[in-house]
Order: structure tokens, then C-alpha cells, then sequence
């Protein structure tokens, strides 16, 4: 079906999109882009008052729990659970827009249905690191753990822990939103009726885009 | 055909067949008037709300001109109207600063990015660039009601018990984050904040609207090159606002978990005088909300300038009858100015604790953009040189720009001087300087647009005369507003005080400061008239007869004397040319829709 | 009108997603991730590098599946080269944003060690054991 695109074409000449993409996927693209300023201007803060406080908390102290099993030896184990949960779930996106683009309908359905249900996930696993560390004594304005070097720290790593990754949860929480909405459409066979499925590709990449902040937000936060 | 199908996306290419489209849908008042997705409507509902807010916002330095140049006399009549803000009829300090502060946000915000790019983006990218509209209708309606909703949350604030905020327009913590060391750092900061993200969100629905259009929707043969030089400024603005505004939002963010939240992002070992308490803050650093703020804010100053420029290069081409002088260099420029926004924000940090050799990156890099600006200024120059003028009030206004950004513009060299600034900052060199340069020229820039093409916004011209004394007051008194400031301020004069009475070195200026604050009123009674001969000219002004009044070569100009929701009637027509052939082989202008003939020179 | 994009949607999009690149990426974007806690573990037990140097493995680690994820899963290595440079110059602006926020971080740090004795005390004080719950077990 897909055509090869004429050699020399004019791309910028007027009467046709010069990224050869429609509006809306375009306005998307942007979007991220503009998004990506709001997160990295997050982490660069995050980064900037790290580099002026003299010492920081170790995360391999912090986040070391994991549930049921309770305080187990092993350090970033559950932020770990919750990264594969994230990047399978990017996987089973592309394999909805994937199948969008060969217009199976059902196939779609299916692999959305396993996008909502691992956003979900992610959003419990975080909901339970959060509760954990409230126990523990941290949140906003509070922080419980010591600097590395065993000397008292300020809150900034707890505030900047809980504004960052709420800012990110609260993203993976609209993009499963949208996915279901997604999914309600397929089923509905609204695409089916457009004939295309534009809407789940750019569903798609702002999906994607969640699970790219939380690489950043994965190494600053738990590996840096 | 297929890609033009999928550039144009469902919102236009139903409207392919707009001669059904117009006449089926019946328009009711709201959909025409209210929630309409026509971006010549969305186009003047920015430019009506754009005006309130700078009859508000000039209104606000009427008054705390007001206190400037009569300090010691009382005015009863201000008591009678703000009730404690001026007691004794005497503006209160909390009162002056709220003014200064709401002052500076709306002008910046509300008036020269809201009210200036979002009337011209939404007027002149559709029709200049050849399409029914925006690429998205609907997210652009959506732009305008965030930024009417922003409007209604910041209006809101001014009527607040504890006053709206009031620590600058630059709300920079510790101040703003504690609501016990000022009164305006109360409810009126969080207002300011709500207002502010509301308006992100329109500015960047608005953004990503126009720089889509651009790129996705120009008519065939409109290709970049052949693009107007406003549609040039436009796109780039739109792309400084995309990528700058989400650095503030983020900033703000940060500051209001520092003001609810008991965090500190900014704070650090802090004692408030008026409750006697330490505060147990630790490790935040208020240098990062500046680093945050001026990451947006220097982006924003070329996102009020660049419009104003864009609109100057066109309505000078057409009035000089000649092509203009360098388009290539002005889209570069352009460019270099757009890139050169984002590097060089630390400047208005120089005396904040910024590192010193990191500032002197940023003196090199300031400095820098002396060469994109000066190459449009001789641009402008050369296009003006041996020109056939018109002094349309446009026109005037146009060449009234140029003036103004010049002489702004060269303060800004001695400003961007690390060594200079220790000196002059924070004093009236500082507001003279923004004032003129981003201020002033901006709103010249505005007005040029405004007076070039009212005739294909409403059909009608403006009154003549009345633009005339418009253009002659405004421009005369801003240079004697803002040119006396240079000099208080090379005396050292600080700016954001109340009162300059109690200072040995600045009492010999109180004669300066009243002769300031009365051009000052001078000129916002003009621009009150300048309001009149506006509504006035939309019902009563003389009708356009001719399609093309100006003679200019841009495809606005080939529409219905009031076109209807997408613009053309039938095809859009295709373009042959770039905007700029005026004055070509014995022809006086040569529109781009016409195609090349076999035998014309090349240019 | 629906004609018209399934025309579109079926001509403008170049050669569609294959199955096996998408899994292939994800055992990349595995395999690194996995890595990466291996290294942040085994740095934890046993100290056996410089932070500094693994800091910086972490960042290359970090890129890299940063570039995979949107190369791959967003697709945007199959976009035509036009949409990839205009997304990909702005991204450089993180450049000089991230640099000079960090060097002045690492500026006020220096300036508040210089010059304020009472503060640089106190980050030399170690904290009463007792008070630090992360030491429970």
C-alpha cells in the first residue's frame, strides 16, 4: 500500500504539509515539545539545588522497599517493577497504533486494553511507594532521611521527589484517560467509520512521551 | 492531492466547499459573536479584550504617576474611590505597589503578548498565508476563552481585602512565596498565579494553532520564501511561546507548594521583621525562581517585540512602494534573534549572586543580539531610502517604531554590560530603556497594524485626523516620558519607590518627575481618543469601496471587502511570487497572485 | 471526506511498523535498564568506581533510551527528515539550559560555603543516629 515519496519533491513550496503529517499529529509533536520544557524545567531545578546543597540522600537508602515482602535488602527493586510496567506498556501502544494502521479493529482494542490496564498499574505502584514513604515520615516539607555523609538534609529532596513524580503521575493519569476514551471510540468503530486511526497514533505518542519523562525522571531521582 | 486532503485535516476540508458551508449553517449570535471558531472574530475579541486591560493597565500608571509627581499633595477624590488604599487621599505604599505590579503584568502579559499576537497571528496567518482558517478552529476558540478566563481570574484579584499581588511583575520569592511579609503576597499572589497558568494555557493552545498553520496549511506556491515578513515574526513568536511559557509554568508551580505546601524550593534562612519569626526553610535558593522566570521572561520580551516588528516590515513595504530592502536578511534576523532569546536570560540577574564569570557569558552572548537588531534596523532604513512614501497613520506609525526601538535599543547596550549594569540597575535608566524599547515600540507596532488593516477587519477606515493627532502626541510625548528618565536614573535614581522627597540627591527632580507625570496623562487621554475614533470608525467610519485600498501584493487583499468564514470565495488562489514587488518594471505593485510573465526582470 | 483520509492515511505513511523492531527495542530499552540497576546496586555494595564516572554511564544509559524511545516507539526515525530536524533543534536549547542552571547551582554553593561560616557548620554536622528511620533494620 504505502507509496514511496517522489525524489525532489518541493516540501516547502505551499498546498502540502512540509513534514508530511496532518495537523493534528504535528500540533501533537509541538505539544511534547512544549511539555518537555515544563518537565525539564522540573528536573533541571531539581538539579540545580541539588548542585548548590552540599550533600544529598542516597536513593539506594530510600527506595529499597518493596511490598508484601516488606524492607528488602535489595535497593530500587520496586522502581524497577514500576520502569518494566511503563516500557511494557509503551510496547503494547505501538502494537495498538501498529495495528491501527492495518485497520484491525479488535487487535486495537486489545492492545489498548493492555496499555489502560499496565497505566493502571503503574499509577497503584506508585500510589503504594507513596503511601510507603508517608509512613516512613516524608512528604512535602518533610523529610525524614539523612544525607549520605550522615548529616541532617533539607526537605528539597522530598519536595522535589513528590512534585516531580506527582507531576508525571498526574500525566500517566490523563494518558490513560485518554487511552480509554481511545478505546471506547475503537470499540464504538468511530476510526473504523474515519477510516483511519490518526487519533490512536497521537494518543500514542504522548503515551510514549509519559514513559520518556519517567526515564529521566528514573535515573535523576533513583540512579544519580 | 492526497497530502493536501491530509494537510487540511476535517475542519477545512469541509470547508473545500464553502459556498454551501456559509450559506447552510445558520450563524446564531453566540456562534458568530461569542464561542466562534472564525479567526477573524477570535482576531477582534482579542484585540477589544487587549484594550480594556490597556485602558486598565495605562490607568494604573496614570495613578502612581500621579503619586510621583505630586508627592506632597493630597487628592481627596482618591480617597472617595479606593477607600484605605488612599488614605487621606494619599496612595498608600501597598497601593503603589499593587499598581506597579498589576501594571507591569497586564501591559506585559495581557496587552503586548494576549492582546498583540493574538489579534494579528489569528487575523493575518490564515488569510496571509492562504488558508480557510486555523488548522484547528475549535483549540483556537479554546485559546481565546483561557485567555478570557486568565483575564477574569487577574481582574478578579484587584478586588481582593488584601489587594492583588503586589511584589513586581517579576514576583520574584522570598516575597512572593510568604504572604506574612507583604499584603499583596496574600490570596492576590495566588490569583496571580491561577491567572498565569490559565494564561500558559491559551498562549500555548494559541502557539501550536499558529505555528501549524504556517507550516501545514500555506496555499499552493506560498512557500516559506514567499512568505510576508509578519507571518515570519508570527511563526517565530509562536515558537518562543511554546517552548518558554512551560519553564514559567513550572517556576509557578514550585511556587505555590513554597507558599501551601511548606516546601523550599526558593526559601532559605528567612526572618519576617512584622511577625519576629525565623522560618524553618532550608536549602532553597530564591537565584533558581529568577533563573525560571527570566528563562521565560527575556523570550517574552521578543514575544511582545517580533509581531511589532513583522507588522512594521509589511506596512513599510507597501507604503514605501518599494520591495523590502533584505527580506532574506530579515528572516534571518529574525531567526538569530529568536535563538539568541533563549540564551541570554541571566542579564537581568547580573547583581542578583550570579556567578560572575557565568554573567560574563551572558554579557558576550547579550551583546550578540545587537547584530540580528541592527541588521533590521538598516534594513527598515534602506527600504525607507528614496522610497515613494506614504504617511499613512499606519505608516507613521511604522517609522515611529523604528525611532523608538533605535533609541531603546541602544540602551540595552550599555544595560547588557555586567560592569555597566552594577550601576544602572534597578534604576529609572532601567525602565526607560524597557520602556521604550519593548514598550512604547511595541504598542507603535500595534497601532501600525491596527490603523493598516482596520479596513479589512471592519470595512471602514478610521478617522484620519483624529489618527494623526494620535500618532503625533503618543510618539512626542513617549520620548518626553521616557527620555528624562535616562538621566534620573545615570543620577542613580532607584526605580520602585514611593516617594523621592526624603532623599538629598533626588529632590532637585521633583520639578522632572511632575513634568513627566503630566505628558504622561497627556498621553492617555490621546489614547483614549485613539479608543473613540476606534469604536466610532467600526459603525460610523467611511466605507472601503475598493478591494485592494492599500494596493498591496499580500493575499488578505484579494478577499471580499468583508469576507465571510473562510475567507475566498471559491478556490484559494494560488501564489506566484513573493509579497514584495512594489515599484517593479514601471508597475506600481504586482499582487502574489499574479502569475510570473515571460518577459519580467528577476529581483 | 473519509474517502479522502483513508486515501491519506494509507499513502503519506511510509513503511508501517514492524512487529519486530517494536520488541527489539524493548529488550534494548530492558537490557539497559537493567544494566544500569546492576551497576547502582554493585556501586552501593561495594564502592567499585568513581560516582562521577558512573554518573556519567547513567546519563549515556539515560540518552540512550531516550533515543530509542522516540526513534522507535514514536516513530520518528520513519517521519521524513524535515519533522525530525524541526524537533530535534529546539531540543539543543536544553543545552545551555541545563549547563548554566547547574553552574550557577554549583556557584551559590560555593558562594554560601565562602560566606556564610554558620551554614557551612552545619552541613559538616552529623545528625544524631536516632533520628534516621531509613536505619531501622
Amino acid at each position: 500500500m504505502s507509496q514511496a515519496i517522489p525524489a525532489g519533491t518541493k516540501w516547502w513550496n505551499g498546498g502540502k504539509s512540509p513534514y508530511n503529517v496532518e495537523y493534528g499529529k504535528l500540533m501533537m509533536w509541538f505539544f511534547l515539545m512544549s511539555d518537555a520544557f515544563t518537565f525539564g524545567a522540573f528536573l533541571i531545578s531539581y538539579g540545580t539545588i541539588r548542585f548548590s546543597s552540599n550533600s544529598w540522600p542516597n536513593p539506594n537508602e530510600v527506595f529499597r522497599s518493596f511490598p508484601i515482602v516488606g524492607e528488602m535488602k535489595i535497593p530500587l527493586a520496586f522502581v524497577s517493577l514500576m520502569t518494566f510496567i511503563l516500557i511494557m506498556s509503551s510496547v503494547t501502544m505501538v502494537l495498538a497504533v501498529a495495528n491501527g494502521h492495518a485497520g484491525k479493529k479488535y487487535e486495537v482494542a486489545k492492545w489498548l486494553g493492555w496499555t489502560i490496564v499496565g497505566g493502571f498499574a503503574f499509577l497503584g505502584c506508585q500510589a503504594w511507594e507513596w503511601t510507603h514513604l508517608h509512613h516512613e515520615g516524608a512528604w512535602w516539607g518533610r523529610n525524614p532521611f539523612l544525607n549520605i555523609d550522615g548529616t541532617q538534609s533539607s526537605t528539597n529532596f522530598t519536595n522535589f521527589f513528590f512534585t516531580i513524580t506527582g507531576f508525571h503521575g498526574f500525566h500517566v493519569f490523563s494518558g490513560v484517560i485518554i487511552n480509554i476514551i481511545m478505546l471506547i471510540m475503537t470499540l464504538k468503530g468511530s476510526f473504523e467509520k474515519r477510516g483511519h486511526y490518526l487519533m490512536i497514533e497521537k494518543a500514542g505518542l504522548y503515551w510514549h512521551f509519559v514513559d520518556l519523562v519517567w526515564v529521566f525522571v528514573f535515573t535523576c531521582f533513583y540512579l544519580l | 492531492m492526497s497530502n493536501e486532503a491530509v494537510i487540511h485535516g476535517h475542519g477545512v476540508a469541509a470547508a473545500t466547499h464553502d459556498e454551501h458551508h456559509v450559506h447552510h449553517h445558520k450563524e446564531t449570535f453566540i456562534t458568530k459573536y461569542v464561542f466562534s471558531q472564525d479567526h477573524k472574530m477570535i482576531c477582534k475579541q482579542f484585540l477589544i479584550t487587549g484594550m480594556i486591560w490597556a485602558i486598565l493597565g495605562g490607568l494604573m500608571s496614570v495613578l502612581f504617576r500621579l503619586q510621583l509627581g505630586y508627592p506632597d499633595t493630597t487628592f481627596p477624590w482618591l480617597e472617595d474611590i479606593f477607600g484605605k488604599w488612599a488614605k487621606g487621599g494619599k496612595i498608600q505604599p501597598e497601593f503603589y505597589y499593587a499598581l506597579v505590579t498589576m501594571h507591569g503584568t497586564v501591559l506585559v502579559f495581557f496587552v503586548l503578548t494576549g492582546g498583540l499576537s493574538g489579534t494579528f497571528a489569528n487575523f493575518l496567518i490564515p488569510l496571509q498565508c492562504g488558508a480557510r482558517d486555523m488548522a484547528s478552529p475549535f483549540l483556537n476558540m479554546l485559546s481565546y476563552w483561557f485567555f478570557f478566563l486568565a483575564s477574569i481570574v487577574i481582574f478578579s484579584s484587584l478586588f481582593l481585602e488584601t489587594g492583588p499581588a503586589s511584589g513586581g511583575w517579576t514576583v520574584y520569592p522570598p516575597l512572593s512565596a510568604l504572604g506574612d511579609a507583604n499584603e499583596g503576597s496574600k490570596a492576590g499572589m495566588d490569583f496571580w498565579i491561577i491567572g498565569m497558568a490559565l494564561f500558559v494555557v491559551s498562549s500555548l493552545l494559541g502557539g501550536l494553532n499558529y505555528i501549524t498553520t504556517i507550516l501545514n496549511m500555506r496555499t499552493k506556491g506560498m512557500s516559506m520564501t514567499r512568505l510576508p515578513l509578519t507571518i515570519w515574526a508570527l511563526f517565530f513568536t509562536a515558537i518562543l511561546g511554546v517552548l518558554s511559557f512551560p519553564v514559567l509554568l513550572s517556576g509557578l508551580i514550585l511556587l505555590l507548594f513554597d507558599r501551601h505546601a511548606g516546601t523550599s524550593f526558593y526559601l532559605s534562612d528567612i526572618f519576617i521583621a512584622s511577625t519576629g519569626k525565623a522560618l524553618p526553610n532550608e536549602g532553597g535558593s530564591a537565584i533558581l525562581f529568577q533563573h525560571l522566570f527570566w528563562f521565560l521572561g527575556h523570550p517574552e520580551v521578543y514575544i511582545i517585540i517580533l509581531p511589532a516588528m513583522g507588522l512594521v516590515s509589511e506596512v513599510m513595504a507597501v507604503n514605501s512602494r518599494k520591495p523590502i530592502f533584505g527580506y532574506m536578511a530579515m528572516v534571518g534576523s529574525l531567526f538569530a534573534i529568536a535563538i539568541l532569546a533563549f540564551l541570554v536570560w541571566a542579564h537581568h540577574m547580573f547583581v542578583t549572586g550570579l556567578n560572575p564569570f557565568l554573567g560574563s557569558v551572558f554579557v558576550l552572548l547579550t551583546l550578540l543580539i545587537a547584530v540580528p537588531s541592527a541588521i533590521k534596523v538598516f534594513n527598515w532604513l534602506t527600504t525607507l531610502w528614496r522610497g515613494n512614501l506614504r504617511f499613512t497613520p499606519g505608516m507613521l506609525f511604522a517609522i515611529g517604531f523604528v525611532s523608538l526601538f533605535i533609541s531603546g535599543g541602544l540602551t540595552g547596550i550599555f544595560l547588557g554590560n555586567s560592569t555597566l549594569d552594577i550601576h544602572l540597575h534597578d534604576t529609572y535608566f532601567v525602565i526607560a530603556h524597557f520602556h521604550i524599547v519593548m514598550g512604547v515600540s511595541a504598542f507603535f507596532g500595534m497601532f501600525c497594524g491596527v490603523y493598516h488593516w482596520f479596513p479589512k477587519m471592519f470595512g471602514r477606515y478610521m478617522n484620519n485626523t483624529m489618527s494623526y493627532i494620535h500618532f503625533w502626541v503618543t510618539f512626542l510625548g513617549a520620548y518626553l516620558i521616557f527620555w528624562p528618565m535616562h538621566y534620573e536614573g545615570l543620577a542613580g535614581m532607584p526605580r520602585r519607590y514611593l516617594d523621592y522627597s526624603g532623599w538629598v540627591s533626588f529632590r532637585q527632580f521633583g520639578d522632572l518627575n511632575r513634568f513627566i507625570s503630566t505628558v504622561a496623562m497627556v498621553v492617555f487621554a490621546v489614547q483614549l481618543m485613539f479608543i473613540f475614533n476606534f469604536f466610532y470608525s467600526i459603525f460610523k467610519g467611511r466605507k472601503v469601496t475598493s478591494q485592494n485600498p492599500w494596493g498591496a501584493n499580500t493575499l488578505e487583499w484579494t478577499t471580499p471587502i468583508r469576507p465571510g468564514h473562510g475567507n475566498w470565495i471559491g478556490e484559494i488562489p494560488e501564489v506566484h511570487r513573493w509579497a514584495y514587488d512594489y515599484g517593479k518594471d514601471g508597475r506600481e505593485f504586482i499582487p502574489q497572485t499574479e502569475p510570473i510573465s515571460a518577459n519580467e526582470s528577476g529581483h | 471526506m473519509s474517502d479522502a483520509h483513508s486515501i491519506a492515511s494509507s499513502e503519506h505513511h511510509e513503511p508501517s511498523f514492524s512487529t519486530k523492531a517494536i520488541w527489539k527495542t524493548f529488550w534494548i530499552l530492558l537490557i539497559i535498564t537493567v544494566a544500569e540497576l546492576v551497576l547502582a546496586i554493585l556501586y552501593y555494595e561495594t564502592d567499585f568506581l568513581p560516582k562521577h564516572f558512573l554518573n556519567g554511564i547513567f546519563v549515556i544509559g539515560t540518552l540512550a533510551k531516550a533515543f530509542f524511545i522516540i526513534a522507535e516507539f514514536m516513530h520518528l526515525r520513519h517521519e521524513i527528515k524535515n519533522l525530525i530536524l524541526s524537533l530535534a533543534i529546539p531540543a539543543l536549547l536544553f543545552i545551555w539550559f541545563i549547563i548554566a542552571f547547574l553552574w550557577d547551582g554549583n556557584s551559590y554553593k560555593n558562594l554560601r560555603n565562602d560566606y556564610d561560616r554558620h551554614h557551612l557548620e552545619q552541613s559538616k554536622t552529623k545528625a544524631p543516629e536516632a533520628k534516621k528511620p531509613g536505619a531501622a533494620d
